[in-house]
This record gives structure tokens, C-alpha cells and sequence, in this order.
């Protein structure tokens, strides 16, 4: 499982002989982003990064000196929020992992067991900026992430558009998501025949004009169908564009990295055997989180991609880990979940930890995958931070974007309805300067309140929530 | 022969007028159709100058006499003797707007002119702005009707018009009707017979949004009708044959009581099934609900509910502020720690104790009124991957099957089902996967075979070409191509003779652009913008009806009976459904839905603890899913018994290494029949005769099924898979953050032990007392579904439990797993419950609770029809969730 770091700075420098499929924006060209860099003006962009089970509202009072040590690095740039509440999420019936999965970036309870109740924060800013999509080339939204609990679709998707449905299918695999950002599409096989070429030219021309049909004025169809063609309609314009763009030169030499391997994990149905929850060692979970983590930095960092979120396990996991966790060259702890819970099946995973958890004991193997958590999510923010992420304004992608990292429980204890979901970690990054960073503050206040005042602060109208609604800024977290 | 023609008509008429005297006083018990109605005077009124619209859908179209002098008012009859104008106070949008969504009109009239002799012609209906601009105008020429439609083919004065034969029309009492449907076919039926038929080609999309509906005169006033009105109705649909025979023999009856209470009813209902149910649900329930009862006061049941509770009436009738549920509801008391009831839910609660309490149902099942705040958003559905190989199938004759499963990304499951379609959305993998398989199903086809069986010309110039297109495309978009489409595709074959192709790369091209379009790849239907469900138009139906019987689309009969309207004939369609359901697709496609209903996928990735089961390997896996759906088919097509059965009949399917790993031989299963190879043979599957082993016999007892229970045979995710997905009951999470962690079995203390102990906690056992016992009769199968009657610290286990079914207060106890299967089987919710399960699965999205009374009757009808899988199935497609368009809320919220 082990690989090269990607960089930006390998990508640049191959960035002139670039082999991939997609056309190059103008402003990803070599001259551009090396020499005329400050003269581009700093692209809105928002993601959410979701870590499965989340902090409990004790360990948080510990700030850097317990779990969330990892972060220290980095907490110049970034507002750690606690206290935030998100009981509204609760749907009487449904297990509260899932509440709170569907809560995050949403503030909304779920509806349905692969719908949130409205938009993701990252798709707002998305509609604010760009009412009219975002310039060929670029991916919508990217959805990626490591996960292996399936049953519910919102315990691993963390973008929604604001009629619940996901904003994009999860790419969970490295290769995929490298595909999904760098892929090429070959419509016309290895005919070189420019004739057939034309020809196809013409049928995708009147499949277009289908859509576009279908999703203008005068369509038969009403609102949810027509956004449903409209994404349709645009992952039919991001095939146009990388089966019809002008060819580039292959270059061996090239920055972009090569295809993945291929992924040594299990997937898809096999990497949830029942709801009975999967073996699996340190060292490969955090291999495959690495690779994601980098190949999703790497789609921002060439300006690929500008929304979408990116989730590192998800509600309720259910992985039996093994292993000696080390940090800073420290041994921090070594995970044996099936043998520390002395359970097999779903009894034998780490997620058992949050459900035992207890305030008055020392919760060591809790701490030390909530830890582990978080230098796997420092690890992703690094890589938007470093000298490379470097932007025209002098500051990093990190500083420059609206990053809300958040997760699915908060308190954890377990004499009260309604603790788990308040008190749900939050930290979000400075978005050009519109947050304070710097700070570990308890902002007391529900997550709504939270997000739409951040969705204010970016430019954003439309909010999250019941319309009739009446709002609470909280003003304290902007700068 | 006209002559004879006419004479003829008349006798005819004249007999069908005697009839209408016999008939009119005795014959309105037969029920008018109240299905897309937007309109209904029936001239009860005696005073005044206004005329009321009485059809119940809002906004109401009330009339105004201009001269009251040139009429006489006596109930039920309007007559008009003097020339004047009758007028609506407003536009008549509501009827623009569902004539312009379905395509499809019927104006109906009783009627008795003056004379046959008024013309011009003498408005008998009109929305027009003068004699030379209208949408539609119903007239007398002489002693004919004359029927104008404007359209997109036809002109401002909806010209040409459609007129009955000469002395169709009397001097007297008549019933007159003009009807046309989304194909074009417009007809006049006169008392009940058909008098005249005509294609009217085009859409009322153009229809003028400022015109007022108008009766006995033309908006300019210059042409006047004299005589007797009775009744007037509009509809934005065509109505069927036997529809207007019927609203025929419902006679000409002044007082249309029995009609208005049903609309009235349907009103009341639509109020609590929409607004007051899904409140109590939301904010009640929780704590007054039959098994609750805080304050003994249960608002799930009716009776109950108006009986009250400790503290009085809850509700009374008729009197909102003497009612203790609106006293406490509008003081905030109540919900109690809860949030308040919003202002506009108060004004509903209000408004329904003060109209009466009208409470249509004996229980509120809170699983159908779950509140949803995307219940009614319309969301068109993309074909599943199953359904998009099978319509390439049908469609070009290619098995695109093994390149399909490689390329499209899989359906993922929601809310049950992979069908679900707001979860159909698609990535760039889809749209690459949709290109490259379009193109290599074209690469597949015998392409000159299949263009010639729409058309011999090969020619690629403007007209064959066209017509080509239109004959080629209706066939593979499932419904005639719009101008705009054919254009498109034309612009297609225009590129390939520009360079230099020919009509074969033509229409290669042509198809594979096709099986990209929208109209390929989605069910789409036009959005509902009336804000009440109105009937869809054939050739949705007949896509609806193939996709729910087969996955498939419609095959050419049923095509041609969309053609012909057939389908707005529930007769008819019914017939449809019979030999639809004769089709092997049919049994594949209820196969489907076993697979899915029970989540059989989730076998093939069964890995437990190989120290516990070290017998287990995937073919078991593969062993027990084929067992379960051997199993359905038999009972479903094979013995076509009542799904109900499925809970517990006395046999089952087992390959060898199943038997023994349940243990057939040691317990007497024998094998019965013949040997049913469904896989090679290795793998064939044997029939067990059940009857000896008391302990199995159902679904339930399946490995398959028993495994949903994890490898530790967990009571709790037992007993809620059958609350959950048997009994349609809900239940309440467990508090955030609960220990889940079981406590494991040891000597002295077995599963059921610890379940008893969790039932009897006072924190616990409100809920696991719902739930558990359920799975009490389970507990003799360890988590891979092997009996014994010992666990493996040799506690002994045992079978009997209490059934506790949802919204009933006291249990029925059982003494075997053999007893909680028959009471399973028998109680009429499971078998609700497995009719609601298909029915969703048919309309591919989670039901909701305006769905609810649509629901009770397609069961109330498969039961009456012997509760078969195909009983059920008809029952569905003949209901109005099918037959009917439901009002797109997002569209009303948001347009």
C-alpha cells in the first residue's frame, strides 16, 4: 500500500506536457499558475471533511493536549467549535449515528434512508457562487471517501443538494476518484477516422439538445425532475469535454500522478458483511485514507475541483482494527478491538468504544482512534496548507476555503436523550479571512444557527433549515 | 344511405330520450365519475345571479347571470329564455391548467335547447373571447353539436370543428359530451352513445390564459343558445366509454346530493389524511398511542380517540374550543416537552374538530403518516440497471447484459429498494457507461432488419427520412416524438448524407443517440401542476404498467392499446394486466422484488467468525438465497396461493449441503416432488415436504432471512425486522449513546434470559416489549439458521413468546415458532403490509401518507380476489397511484 506523496509542486512541474484526458483550464496552465499566479483571483470553494463517530464533549474541554493534539499544527488556521448542537437531527425511530451523520454540514434530520432533509453547506456556496455551473472542466462536486458500514447512504455522503438527494456518487476507491478528477473518456475507440468522430459529435450534439430540452422552459417536467436532468445534463457536458477536448501531448514525465494501484481493501458489498463489521489493520486503513487524502488534495490543488466533501469511515463503522498506533514517534496505543471487546461480529468493532463510553474512566482505546482520526484529517489539511497550496494573495487553498470538518456525535454519554447530538465537534477553516482561526471556542448555539452563519459570512443567501425559520447569527466565530 | 343514416340516428335518439324519462328518476344510484373533475354546476341554486361551482376543487369557478330577467331558476334547472351572457367571476385557469398538462379534455352537459333550430353556433359552453378566438367552445348548429378545440394544429377558433350527424340533437331533455384524449381522438357521445369521432391533432399548449369560462352566449355576446341546462361538467381528462354510459345512467337528477357528499367526503378525508393524521403522528402519538396511553387517552384509534381519556372528551365534534386536544394544543401545553404545534398545523387542527372530527380510518398507522417533508416532490426515475438491459432487450433485440453489469455503476438501495428514485441519480460513470453501450448495442443490431420494420423507403432525404424517425423513435422512446425531437434527430441523418454515409450509419447513429435521450433512459412524465392528482396520459400509463409488471417497456399490444386509448378503460386494462402477468418477465420481475424485499444481496457477503461456523462458505450463501426465491415462486406462480402463505408453508427448497446444514435428515425433512434445477446441477435445488419438522415452514425460517439477525442471533434486530418489515410497526431509537453492547450468553443465561431482562427494565422495556418477543419463536436458530435446542452452554432454548401487533394493547400469546408463523400468516397487517412492500417497489419510491386510502383498497381488492401475487399486482395497476398523476408540490411551491 505504500506510495509516493503527491504534491502540487511534482504536479507543476509536469504540468507542461500534461497527459491527462481533461483540457487544462486557462488558469492551470504552467505560465499561469507559476508566473502569473497572484493575478488569478481566488476561486469560492467549500468541502466538508467527515470522520465517523466523532469527539464526546469531554474529551474536547482537553483541547490539544488530548485527542485533538494532531490538529495543533495547524490551529492558527482553523476555529474549533464546541458546543454545538444538532438535536434537531434526531428522527425519532432511526439510530442516532445515522441522525447525526445526515445532520453534519445539513443541520437537517434525514428523510429516507439515502436522503438528508436539505442541502450541504458545500453545495450552497456552490449555488451561490456559480448560479450557472462552474467552468468547463471542472467537476461539479467530488464525493469521496473511505468507508465500509454501507446500510444508509447518508452515514458516508456528505454533500446534498437542496432536495436531499446526494449531490454526487462516492468515489471510494483511490483509482476511482483519480479517474473520476483525471480519467479519460474514449467514445470512439481507437478510430482515428475523423469522419465517425464528426458523427459521434452529432449524437451526443442531439442527446444534448434532449436534455437541454428537457430541462429549459418550456419542459413537461417540474422542478425536482428537471434539477435531477440538469445533473444529468452536466455530467453529459464533462463527458463532451474530455471525449471531444483537444488532444494533449503524452508526456511520461508528466506531474500528474500515475493510476493508482489498485485498491487491497474491501469494497462495495464485500466491505459490509452483514452489518458484522470487517478485520482490517492500521496500516491499511490509513494507507488507502493517505491516498484519497492526497489525490482529493490533489483535484484541489490543480483546480479540479472546488466542492464536495470527503469522508474518512463514516457513522456507526464497523471495522475490528489491529495495530500499533504511533504518533511523533510515540507509541500512542495498540488497537485489538476484537480481542480488547473480546467479541467477534459487529460486537467486536471500534465503534463499541463510543457506546461504552464513560467519563469518569480513562476511555484509552476511544482516545486513541479519535486521535488517530484526527492526524489522518491533519493529514488532508496539510497537504492545503503546505507551500505548495500557495494562492495568488499569499495565503494557502487551506486559508483561502471554507473546510468544515465535522463528525457524528458529540456528548456520548448516556443518560439523556438528547446529549449525543449536542455538543458535535465542528472546526472550520478561515475562508479568506471571514472566520476567526486560532481559537478553541465554545460557540453554545445549533448547528443551523452555525452554518447559516457561515453561508452568510461566504455570500451565500439561500440558508439551510425551514424557511420560516427565525435565525440566530452567531456572530462570535466571524472575524 | 345519409338519408337512412339519419333517420336512423333519430329513431335512436328518440328511443335513448324515452329511456332518459324511464331512467332519470331511478338510474342516478349508478355513480358519476368524480376523477379530474374541475367543475360541476348542477343549477341547485334558485336565487340570485350567482351559479356555484360545486365540484369541490379549488379555487371554485362560480358563474354570474348578466340579466337575470332573460332566465328562470327552479332547482336543478337553469333555463334560459332571454339572450344573456353567464360569465365566471375569474378566469378559468384551473381548467387551462389541467387541459394544458394532461392534453386532454371532456365537457359534459345535460341538456334541453329550445329549438333545433338556434345556430351560429349557439354557445352552449364557451371559453373564447369572440366568435373568432377560443380555446373550446361546445355549440348548437341546428340539430347538431359542434365542438371547437384550439390546438397547436388547429386554428385560433379551434377550426376544424367536430360535429355529430345531422338531427343528433333534439328538443329536449339530452345528455351531450365531448371528449378528448391526448392522442387526438375527440369524440361526441349524445345520451350515452357515440355520435361522432375526429382527430384533433396538436397540444392545447397554446391555449389563451385571460379567457372566462361562459355559458349561453359568446363572450361577444352575438351568440346566443336558448334553453335548459341541468348539469355542466368540465374534466381535464378524457373520459373512457363506460365512464360516460355511466355518468349517462346517472341521469340528469337536478340534485346531485349523493355526488356532492362524495366530493365533500373526499375533501374531509383529503384534510385528514393529509394535514390532521400525519400531525397527531408528529406530535401525539409518541405518547398517546395504544400501547403508551398517557393520561389513557389513545389518539391512534378512532373510537378511543373520541371516547378520550382520564382527564374527558379529547375531541367533540363540531366544537373546537370545548375540545381538551385543541384547548391544550392551542395553550402550548401539549405536546408536552416537545415543540409547539406551528401556527398553520393549529388552524388545521381547528378547523377539522370544528368541521366535525371526519376520521375516515379506525387507526392512524404512524409508518404511513411519517411526517416527510419531500412527500409529493416528484422525482422522474432513471431505468435500474436490470431495467435498462431489459429495455434494450425488448426494444432492439441485443443482450447488452454482460457489458452492462461491467460498465454501469450499481443501483444502490434506499429506503429498501434500489428503485427508489430519488436515489437514481448518475455520475460520469453512468453517462461514459450509457455512450459506450448505446454504441455497442447499434454495434450488435442488425440494423437494416430493424429499420425495416418501420418503414421500406431507405431513402435519407427530408420526408421518409422524418417519417422514419417518427415511426422508429415512438417505438424506442415509448410514445410519440414531439416536432423538436424528430428535428434533432434529423440533424443526425442530415450529418451522415453530408458526409458521404449512408441510411444504415444513418439510423445507427440515430438509435444510439435515442438510447441516451431522457425519454430512454427516465420514466418521464409531465408534471401535475393542478394541485390534484389527474390521469396520466396513455402512453405513460402503458409504460408504468410494463415497468411494474415486467422491468420491460410496453411490448406492441400494449402500444397499440395506448394508441387507441384503450387504456383509460379500466376493463380494458385490467385484460392487459391478465396477459402481461402470463409473461415469464412477469415472474422475474416479482423476483426481483423477493430479492430485494428481504435483501438476499446482503448473503453474498456474509463472513462470519470462521472459529464459530467453520462449516460456512459463500455457496450456502448462494444456497439460501436461491432456496428463498424457489420458494416465492412457488407459492407465487407454481401453487398461485395467497402471499400471506409465504409466512408459513409447509415447504421448502434445499440443495444437499443446505439440508444439511439445517439438518433436514436428523429432523424428518424429506424431499418431495421433483427436483427443481435452478443452477448446474451441482447445485440443484431439492423440494422438502415440511409437514414432519414443525419447526420450519415460512420465510422466517430461512437461512436467508435468519441471518438478517447477525452471527450472534440477535433478538433485537430480529424482532425488529419483523415489527419493521412484517407488521409495518415503528418503534422509537434507543436513547443516544445506549449501550448496545449485548451481554453475552453463558451457563444459566441464555439469549432469551438476557432479552427478558432487558424487557423487564423499567428504562428498556416500553420499547423491547414491542419488539422482542417477536423473536422469541426464532431463538431454537443460531445466526446462520441452524435448529437445536441447546446454545452452546447447553441452556436450554425455548420457542414461545407473545405477539404484540402494532396499535393493539394486548398480545397474543404463542407456544412454538410453528404457532407465531401461522398468527404471522394469518394476521391480516402482515399481509397489508407485504401489499404495501410491492407497491412500493411498483412505483419505485417510499409510499406516503396521502397515499394511505388508495393503499387500504388496492388491498381491500387483492383480498377479494384471493390475495395472489398477481391479484395484488393488478390491484395495484389499476389504482389510482398508478392510473393517476399526483400534484407536484415542489412544482406548486416553486413555478
Amino acid at each position: 500500500m505504500s506510495h509516493h506523496k503527491i504534491t502540487r509542486r511534482s504536479v507543476l512541474r509536469g504540468l507542461g506536457g500534461i497527459t491527462v484526458g481533461l483540457p487544462l483550464l486557462e488558469e492551470m496552465t504552467v505560465t499561469d499558475v507559476l508566473g502569473a499566479a497572484a493575478k488569478q483571483p481566488i476561486p469560492a470553494r467549500a468541502f466538508n471533511v467527515f470522520f465517523g463517530l466523532g469527539i464526546p464533549a469531554p474529551l474536547q474541554t482537553e483541547g490539544f493536549n488530548g485527542v485533538l493534539e494532531p490538529l495543533k499544527s495547524l490551529s492558527e488556521k482553523l476555529l474549533i467549535m464546541r458546543n454545538v448542537d444538532q438535536v434537531r437531527c434526531d428522527q425519532s425511530g432511526i439510530n442516532a449515528h445515522f441522525d447525526g451523520a445526515s445532520g453534519a454540514f445539513t443541520a437537517t434530520a434525514p428523510d429516507g434512508s439515502a436522503k438528508s432533509g436539505g442541502a450541504s453547506i458545500d453545495q450552497l456556496v456552490r449555488r451561490a457562487h456559480y448560479p450557472n455551473g462552474l467552468p468547463k472542466g471542472l467537476v461539479p462536486t467530488l464525493v469521496a471517501g473511505t468507508f465500509f458500514r454501507r446500510s444508509r447512504i447518508s452515514r458516508y455522503i456528505h454533500s446534498y443538494n437542496p432536495d436531499g438527494t446526494i449531490a454526487a456518487s462516492m468515489q471510494e476507491k483511490p483509482r476511482d476518484l483519480f479517474d473520476r478528477v483525471f480519467g479519460t473518456v474514449n467514445l470512439t475507440g481507437n478510430d482515428k477516422d475523423e469522419k465517425r468522430k464528426r458523427l459521434k459529435r452529432s449524437v451526443l450534439d442531439a442527446v444534448v439538445d434532449q436534455y437541454q430540452y428537457y430541462t429549459g422552459a418550456n419542459s413537461p417536467l417540474g422542478t425536482t425532475s428537471k434539477s435531477r436532468l440538469r445533473d444529468h445534463l452536466d455530467r453529459i457536458r464533462e463527458l463532451e469535454q474530455r471525449a471531444f477536448a483537444k488532444d494533449h501531448k503524452l508526456n511520461q514525465d508528466s506531474g500528474i500522478p500515475p493510476v493508482p494501484p489498485k485498491s487491497l481493501l474491501k469494497h462495495e458489498g464485500k466491505a459490509d458483511p452483514g452489518g458484522q463489521g470487517i478485520d482490517i489493520s492500521l496500516k491499511e486503513l490509513t494507507s488507502e485514507w493517505r491516498l484519497m487524502a492526497e489525490l482529493y488534495a490533489l483535484a484541489i490543488l490543480t483546480d479540479r475541483v472546488r466542492f464536495g466533501s470527503l469522508t474518512f469511515l463514516a457513522a456507526g463503522e464497523r471495522i475490528r482494527l489491529t495495530g500499533d498506533y504511533q504518533y511523533e514517534g510515540r507509541k500512542i496505543f495498540t488497537f485489538d478491538d476484537a480481542n480488547q471487546h473480546n467479541a467477534s461480529g459487529d460486537k467486536g468493532c471500534s465503534h463499541e468504544w463510543w457506546h461504552k463510553f464513560n467519563e469518569k474512566k480513562d476511555n484509552e482505546a476511544l482516545r486513541a482512534h479519535a486521535h488517530m482520526k484526527m492526524r489522518e484529517v491533519a493529514y488532508f489539511l496539510d497537504a492545503l496548507n503546505d507551500e505548495g497550496a500557495i494562492e495568488g494573495n499569499g495565503k494557502t487553498i487551506l486559508e483561502n476555503s471554507l473546510i468544515t470538518i465535522s463528525t457524528e456525535s458529540g456528548d456520548g454519554r448516556h443518560n439523556d436523550v438528547r446529549r449525543e447530538l449536542s455538543g458535535v465537534f465542528h472546526a472550520i477553516s478561515g475562508a479568506g479571512g471571514r472566520f476567526k482561526t486560532g481559537e478553541i471556542m465554545d460557540v453554545n448555539a445549533e448547528g443551523i444557527d452555525v452554518y447559516n452563519t457561515m453561508l452568510d459570512a461566504v455570500g451565500s443567501k439561500e440558508r439551510l433549515g425551514p424557511a420560516k425559520r427565525d435565525h440566530r447569527k452567531i456572530d462570535n466565530i466571524r472575524a | 344511405m345519409h338519408f337512412q343514416l339519419q333517420i336512423s340516428y333519430q329513431i335512436k335518439a328518440l328511443l335513448s330520450g324515452l329511456l332518459l324519462v324511464l331512467s332519470s328518476a331511478t338510474l342516478w344510484s349508478a355513480e358519476r365519475t368524480t376523477e379530474g373533475l374541475l367543475a360541476l354546476y348542477d343549477f341547485t341554486g334558485t336565487d340570485g345571479v350567482t351559479i356555484q361551482d360545486r365540484s369541490g376543487v379549488d379555487p371554485a369557478l362560480d358563474l354570474k347571470i348578466e340579466d337575470s330577467k332573460a332566465v328562470s331558476r327552479t332547482r336543478g334547472v337553469l333555463k334560459v329564455h332571454g339572450e344573456t351572457q353567464i360569465r365566471s367571476l375569474k378566469t378559468a385557469t384551473k381548467i387551462l391548467n389541467a387541459v394544458r398538462q394532461s392534453g386532454e379534455i371532456t365537457v359534459e352537459a345535460w341538456i334541453h335547447p329550445e329549438n333545433i333550430t338556434q345556430s351560429g353556433p349557439a354557445r352552449i359552453l364557451t371559453i373564447s373571447r369572440n366568435s373568432s378566438e377560443r380555446n373550446f367552445t361546445l355549440g348548437q348548429d341546428g340539430n347538431k353539436l359542434d365542438a371547437r378545440l384550439r390546438t397547436t394544429r388547429t386554428s385560433k377558433n379551434g377550426m376544424p370543428s367536430t360535429v355529430s350527424p345531422k338531427g343528433s340533437l333534439q328538443a329536449q331533455l339530452m345528455h351531450v359530451i365531448y371528449t378528448r384524449n391526448r392522442s387526438g381522438n375527440a369524440f361526441i357521445y349524445i345520451n350515452g352513445k357515440q355520435a361522432a369521432k375526429k382527430t384533433v391533432a396538436g397540444k392545447p399548449s397554446n391555449w389563451d390564459g385571460s379567457l372566462h369560462l361562459a355559458l349561453t352566449n359568446e363572450t361577444s355576446r352575438d351568440r346566443p343558445w336558448k334553453g335548459s341546462y341541468h348539469l355542466v361538467a368540465l374534466y381535464g381528462r378524457a373520459l373512457s366509454g363506460s365512464e360516460i354510459q355511466a355518468n349517462f345512467k346517472a341521469g340528469a337528477d337536478a340534485d346531485s346530493e349523493e355526488l356532492l357528499a362524495r366530493l365533500r367526503a373526499r375533501k374531509k378525508a383529503s384534510l385528514f389524511h393529509q394535514e390532521i393524521a400525519p400531525l397527531l403522528v408528529k406530535h401525539c402519538l409518541e405518547c398517546h398511542d395504544a400501547t403508551t396511553r398517557k393520561g389513557k387517552l389513545d389518539l391512534s384509534h378512532k373510537t378511543n380517540a373520541l371516547a378520550g381519556g382520564k382527564e374527558g372528551r379529547a375531541i367533540i365534534p363540531g366544537k373546537g374550543s370545548q375540545s381538551l386536544l385543541w384547548q391544550m394544543v392551542a395553550d402550548n401545553e401539549m405536546p408536552e416537552d416537545r415543540d409547539p404545534l406551528s401556527a398553520s398545523e393549529k388552524a388545521s387542527l381547528k378547523k377539522w374538530i370544528n368541521d366535525g372530527a371526519y376520521w375516515p380510518v379506525d387507526f392512524i398507522d404512524p409508518l404511513a403518516y411519517k411526517p416527510d417533508a419531500n412527500a409529493g416532490k416528484i422525482f422522474i426515475r432513471r431505468l435500474t440497471a436490470p431495467e435498462y438491459i431489459e429495455t434494450v432487450r425488448a426494444t432492439l433485440g441485443v443482450d447488452l447484459s454482460a457489458q452492462a453489469q461491467e460498465l454501469l455503476p450499481a443501483d444502490l438501495r434506499a429506503d429498501g429498494f434500489s428503485n427508489t428514485a430519488y436515489n437514481l441519480g448518475v455520475d460520469l460513470k453512468h453517462v461514459e457507461a450509457y455512450a459506450r453501450l448505446a454504441a455497442i448495442a447499434v454495434a450488435k443490431m442488425n440494423i437494416r432488419e430493424f429499420a425495416a420494420r418501420f418503414s421500406s423507403n431507405r431513402s435519407l432525404t427530408q420526408k421518409p427520412m422524418r417519417s422514419h424517425i417518427e415511426k422508429l423513435g415512438k417505438w424506442i422512446l415509448r410514445g410519440p416524438l414531439e416536432d423538436h425531437e424528430i428535428n434533432a434527430y434529423r440533424g443526425i441523418s442530415t450529418a451522415v448524407a453530408a458526409s458521404g454515409g449512408n441510411f444504415d450509419e444513418a439510423i445507427g447513429f440515430i438509435v444510439e443517440a435515442m438510447l441516451q435521450s431522457p425519454r430512454f433512459m427516465y420514466l418521464v412524465e409531465g408534471q401535475n401542476k393542478t394541485g390534484t392528482p389527474v390521469r396520466i396520459n396513455d402512453y405513460e400509463l402503458a409504460s408504468r404498467i410494463s415497468y411494474i409488471i415486467w422491468g420491460a417497456p410496453p411490448d406492441r399490444q400494449l402500444m397499440q392499446a395506448a394508441d387507441e386509448h384503450e387504456l383509460g378503460d379500466p376493463a380494458r386494462t385490467a385484460a392487459q394486466v391478465r396477459r402481461m402477468l402470463a409473461d415469464p418477465r412477469a415472474r422475474k420481475r416479482s423476483e426481483r422484488f423477493a430479492y430485494e424485499w428481504l435483501h438476499l444481496e446482503r448473503l453474498k457477503h456474509l463472513t462470519p467468525d470462521k472459529k464459530r461456523f467453520p462449516g460456512w462458505n459463500s455457496q450456502l450463501a448462494d444456497d439460501m438465497s436461491a432456496e428463498t426465491i424457489a420458494f416465492f415462486r412457488d407459492i407465487t406462480w407454481q401453487q398461485k396461493r395467497p402471499l400471506a402463505d409465504l409466512l408459513n408453508a409447509q415447504f421448502t427448497y434445499a440443495t444437499q449441503r443446505l439440508a444439511e446444514h439445517y439438518r433436514f435428515s436428523a429432523d424428518g425433512g424429506k424431499p418431495s416432488g421433483e427436483t427443481v434445477k435452478t443452477r448446474p446441477e451441482k447445485n440443484g435445488l431439492t423440494r422438502y415436504d415440511l409437514s414432519a419438522i414443525p419447526s420450519r415452514g415460512g420465510l422466517l425460517t430461512h437461512g436467508s432471512v435468519l441471518t438478517i439477525g447477525g452471527e450472534n442471533a440477535s433478538m433485537v434486530t430480529r424482532g425488529l425486522f419483523i415489527l419493521h418489515d412484517l407488521l409495518r410497526g415503528t418503534i422509537k431509537d434507543p436513547p443516544p449513546g445506549t449501550d448496545t453492547t449485548p451481554m453475552p450468553s453463558k451457563p444459566g443465561q441464555s439469549q432469551r434470559t438476557i432479552a427478558e431482562m432487558r424487557i423487564n427494565d423499567k428504562a428498556c422495556g416500553g420499547c423491547h416489549t414491542k419488539f422482542e418477543p417477536l423473536a422469541f419463536g426464532l431463538e431454537r436458530y443460531d445466526g446462520l439458521g441452524t435448529f437445536r435446542k441447546h446454545d452452546r452452554f447447553e441452556n436450554l432454548l425455548r420457542e414461545d413468546g407473545e405477539l404484540l401487533l402494532p396499535g393493539k394493547v394486548k398480545p397474543i400469546p404463542y407456544k412454538s415458532s410453528a404457532e407465531l408463523m401461522d398468527i404471522l400468516a394469518g394476521n391480516d397487517r402482515v399481509a397489508e403490509n407485504i401489499t404495501w412492500k410491492l407497491t412500493q417497489f411498483a412505483l419505485g419510491r417510499p409510499l406516503a401518507g396521502p397515499d394511505v386510502p388508495i393503499l387500504k383498497k388496492i388491498h381491500a381488492q387483492s383480498l377479494k380476489n384471493g390475495g395472489k401475487y398477481t391479484d395484488t399486482m393488478t390491484a395495484i395497476v389499476l389504482s389510482d397511484l398508478v392510473r393517476m398523476s399526483q400534484p407536484d408540490k415542489a412544482a406548486s411551491s416553486r413555478n
